[in-house]
C-alpha cells in the first residue's frame, strides 16, 4: 500500500518537474517523436511495397514454374542454330516431353504456349496483335477471367476449330461498341470467329515485355494447322528469321514445397540438352521468397536507421538529465537529507526520462500510423501498418529512455548529501 | 531525564591527502529536552560534528547511539530513514526546493516517509500554520523574505516530528531581527520539550541555549555543562 503511492507520487513528481520546464521537455520528446514516427511509417510503406509485390507474384501461380524462351546473347563466330539464314533458338518439342515425361518429379498438368505476331485484319481495320496459341487447360493453371462467351474448349482443340477468345480492349478497337461474339475476324490472313472476350489475362500467358491487351488466345492445333508448327518472324529490317518452337511452357506442381525441388531438377536438364542460354526458368515462389528475403533487408536497415536515431535521441536525453542533475545537485541534497534513499532519487529521475520518452513515443505512434494512411490516401501508395511496426519502434523508445536516463539517475542518486547541500 | 544521543570516541577523518583529521576522539551526552549550542572558531569541526549528529555522514571511528539506536554503521538506506524519521535539519542557506511551493516544500519529508498525499496536505498546512505562515501556502521559496524561508525549514525540519532538530548557524543568513524571530521561534520550540542542536559562532546566538560546547582542532574544548559540574564540586 505504502509502495503503491510512493509509486504514484514519484510518477507526479517527474512529471512536475518537466512541466518545469516545458520547452526543455518538448524539444527533447520531439527527438523521440521523429525517430518513432518515421520508423513506423517507413516500415508501414515498406510492407506495403511487400505485400503488393508479393501479390503480383502470387498472381504467377505459387506452384507454377514457368519456362520461356529467350534470344541468346548475339555471338556469330558460334553459328549455331542458325540454318538456311533463319536463327534457331529456345524450347523444343524434345525438351517439352523430357520435362513433362516423368523426369522432373511432382508435375500435376502443363501447357504450352506458341506466341507469335500477326496482323489481325477487320472492315478496313489493320492491327498488330499477339497470337497465342495455347491448350484449354490453361484455364486450370493460371487465373483467367472471362468477360464473354467462353474461353477456348477441349473440343475446339480436338476438331482443331478456327476459335479465337480476344482481350476485351482488342475486342473494343476491332468492333467497336458492336458485339463481338460470333463474328470473324482476319488473323495472318485466317479467318478466326471470336467465341469469347476476356478482361484481364496474366503476365505468365502473355510474356514479358508483351501487352494482355492485344493478346488473340487460339488452340495450339489451329495455331499449327493455319501457322505451322514453327514461329517464323521476319525482323523488320533484316533478313534474318527466327524460328521458335515454343514461346513458353507453363507446369503446375501438385503443392507448393514441390516447386522448389523440381526448379533445380529443370534447370539442370535444360542445361545438359542447350548450348547456349536460350531459355529462362522463372519460379514465381522464388521470387516471392526472394522478395520476402529483401524486404526483410530492408526492414533491418530501416530497423537500423531508427536505431541510430533513437540512439542519437537517447543521446540528447541524457545530456539533458546530466545538465538537469547538476542543476539540481542542490534539490538532491535536501531530499536525500530529508530522507530520500538513493533508490527514491533513480526513480525520480528515470520517471523524467522515460515519460519524455514514452510521450514522444505515444506522440510518434499516432502520426506514425496517420503518415502512412494519408499517403496511401492521397498518393494511392499502398502501405501496411501491423501490430510490430508499432510496437517495436514504441519499445526502442521506451527502453532508450530507460537506458540513457540510468546512467544520470544514478550518478545522482550516489551523490554525497553533504557535498551536493553545499552545491552552488 | 532520557538520554538521546550519546557519541563515544568519535572520529572523523577526511581521505584527503595524508587525512584531515575533522573530529578527534569526540564524546558528548545529550539528554531529551536539551537546547545545545556548538561554538568554536572556523574550521573546528562544528559542521562535521553536525552532519554527523545528522546521519549525514558516518564516522571514521567510534560509536554514536541515537535514541535506543547505534547508528554508526548503519547502511544507506537504513541512515535515510533515520534522517527522514528522527531529525530534522535546518541549514543557514535555508535549502528549500525552489521549484515547489510551501506545502509542497513542507510535505517533501512526509512524501519520503511515505504519507500519502491526503494526509500529507492537512499536515503541512498545520505546520506553515505554526509558523506563521498560514497565508503564503502556495508561494515559491524565490517570492519570501529570507526569514520567512527560514521558517518554512523550521516546518519541514518538524513535519515528521523528529527526535533532534539541528540548526547549522540558522541565522547566518538573516539580519538582526529576522534573526531575532527565528531564535524566538526555537526558544518557543525548546520551551515545549524540543531536542535543538545548533551551531552558532555569535554569542548573542549561543546564549539562547541553555548548554554551550566550544570546539577546537575537532575536540571539545569546553562544555558549560561540564563547568557547571566542576563548579559544583568546586563550592
Ligand atoms: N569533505 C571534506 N573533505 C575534506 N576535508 C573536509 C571536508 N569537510 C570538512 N573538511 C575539513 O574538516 C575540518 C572541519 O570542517 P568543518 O566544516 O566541520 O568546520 P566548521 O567548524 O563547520 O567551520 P565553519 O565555522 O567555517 O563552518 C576543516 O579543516 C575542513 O577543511
Ligand atoms: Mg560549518
Amino acid at each position: 500500500m505504502r509502495a503503491v503511492h510512493k509509486v504514484k507520487d514519484i510518477l507526479l513528481l517527474g512529471l512536475h518537474s518537466l512541466s518545469v520546464h516545458k520547452v526543455r521537455s518538448t524539444l527533447t520528446a520531439l527527438g523521440i517523436f521523429i525517430g518513432v514516427c518515421g520508423v513506423i511509417a517507413m516500415l508501414a510503406i515498406n510492407e506495403g511495397a511487400s505485400a503488393e509485390a508479393q501479390r503480383t507474384l502470387r498472381a504467377l501461380g505459387s506452384t507454377n514454374i514457368i519456362i520461356m524462351s529467350r534470344k541468346p546473347p548475339q555471338d556469330d563466330s558460334k553459328a549455331t542454330g542458325r540454318t538456311r539464314g533463319a536463327l534457331n533458338y529456345g524450347l523444343t518439342k524434345r525438351d517439352e516431353t523430357r520435362i513433362t515425361g516423368g523426369s522432373v518429379p511432382y508435375v500435376r498438368r502443363h501447357a504450352t504456349i506458341h506466341q507469335t505476331k500477326k496482323m489481325a485484319y477487320l472492315a478496313g481495320k489493320n492491327l498488330s496483335v499477339s497470337v497465342i496459341a495455347t491448350e484449354p487447360l490453361i484455364a486450370e493453371i493460371v487465373r483467367i477471367d472471362v468477360l464473354a462467351g467462353r474461353f477456348i474448349t477441349s473440343v475446339d482443340m480436338l476438331r482443331r476449330k478456327p476459335h479465337c477468345v480476344i482481350m476485351a480492349p482488342l475486342a473494343r478497337s476491332l468492333f467497336g461498341y458492336e458485339n463481338p461474339l460470333g463474328k470473324t475476324v482476319r488473323i495472318g490472313g485466317e479467318p478466326l470467329v471470336v467465341v469469347g472476350m476476356l478482361s484481364r489475362l496474366p503476365q505468365a500467358l502473355v510474356g514479358e515485355g508483351a501487352e494482355a491487351t492485344d493478346s488473340v488466345i487460339i488452340p495450339r492445333t489451329t495455331g499449327m494447322d493455319r501457322f505451322g508448327e514453327l514461329i517464323v518472324e521476319a525482323r523488320t529490317g533484316s533478313r534474318t528469321f527466327e524460328r521458335v518452337e515454343i514461346s513458353r511452357i507453363i507446369l503446375q506442381m501438385e503443392e507448393e514445397k514441390d516447386v522448389l525441388a523440381a526448379a533445380p531438377i529443370i534447370r539442370s536438364l535444360l542445361e545438359r540438352n542447350h548450348d547456349q542460354e536460350d531459355y529462362d526458368v522463372k519460379v514465381p515462389l522464388e521470387l516471392i521468397e526472394q522478395k520476402k528475403k529483401q524486404m526483410f533487408l530492408w526492414n533491418v536497415m530501416l530497423v537500423t536507421i531508427a536505431s541510430v536515431s533513437l540512439l542519437v535521441g537517447g543521446i540528447g536525453i541524457m545530456n539533458i538529465m546530466l545538465a538537469t542533475v547538476v542543476e539540481r545537485t542542490r534539490e538532491i541534497g535536501v531530499r536525500r537529507a530529508m530522507g530520500a534513499k538513493q533508490w527514491d532519487i533513480i526513480a525520480q529521475f528515470l520517471v523524467e526520462s522515460v515519460t519524455l520518452t514514452t510521450v514522444g513515443g505515444v506522440i510518434g505512434i499516432a502520426a506514425g500510423v496517420c503518415l502512412p494512411w494519408m499517403i496511401q490516401r492521397y498518393l494511392q501508395f499502398p502501405t501496411e501498418t501491423s501490430g510490430w511496426t508499432i510496437l517495436l519502434p514504441f519499445l526502442m523508445a521506451v527502453t532508450v529512455g530507460l537506458i540513457s536516463g540510468i546512467y544520470p539517475a544514478v550518478r545522482a542518486a550516489r551523490l554525497d548529501p553533504i557535498a551536493a547541500l553545499r552545491h552552488e | 531525564m532520557k538520554e538521546l544521543v550519546n557519541l563515544e570516541d568519535l572520529w572523523k577523518i577526511y581521505p584527503v591527502g595524508p587525512g584531515v583529521q575533522a573530529l578527534k576522539g569526540v564524546n558528548l551526552r545529550i539528554t531529551e529536552g536539551e537546547y545545545l549550542a556548538i561554538m568554536g572558531p572556523s574550521g573546528s569541526g562544528k559542521s562535521t560534528m553536525l552532519n554527523l549528529l545528522g546521519c549525514l555522514d558516518r564516522p571514521t571511528r567510534g560509536r554514536y547511539r541515537l535514541g535506543d539506536q547505534d547508528v554508526s554503521t548503519l547502511s544507506d538506506n537504513e541512515l535515510s530513514e533515520v534522517r527522514n524519521r528522527r531529525i530534522g535539519f535546518v541549514f543557514q542557506s535555508f535549502n528549500l526546493i525552489q521549484q515547489l511551493t510551501v506545502v509542497e516544500n513542507i510535505e517533501v519529508p512526509l512524501f519520503y516517509r511515505g504519507l500519502p498525499r491526503r494526509l500529507r496536505h492537512p499536515r503541512s498546512r498545520e505546520m506553515a500554520d505554526m509558523v506563521g505562515l498560514g497565508d503564503r501556502l502556495y508561494h515559491k521559496p524565490a517570492e519570501l523574505s529570507g526569514g520567512q524561508q527560514q521558517r518554512v525549514a523550521l516546518a519541514r525540519a518538524l513535519v515528521n516530528e523528529p527526535l533532534i532538530l539541528l540548526a547549522d548557524e540558522p541565522t547566518g543568513n538573516l539580519d538582526t531581527h529576522t534573526s531575532n524571530e527565528i531564535m524566538v521561534l526555537l526558544d518557543e520550540l525548546h520551551s515545549r520539550g524540543r531536542t535543538i542542536i545548533m551551531v552558532t559562532h555569535e554569542s548573542h546566538v549561543a546564549v539562547h541555549a541553555e548548554r554551550a560546547i566550544h570546539m577546537r582542532d575537532g575536540q571539545i574544548e569546553s562544555d558549560t555543562d561540564a563547568d557547571a559540574e566542576n563548579l559544583g564540586r568546586h563550592t
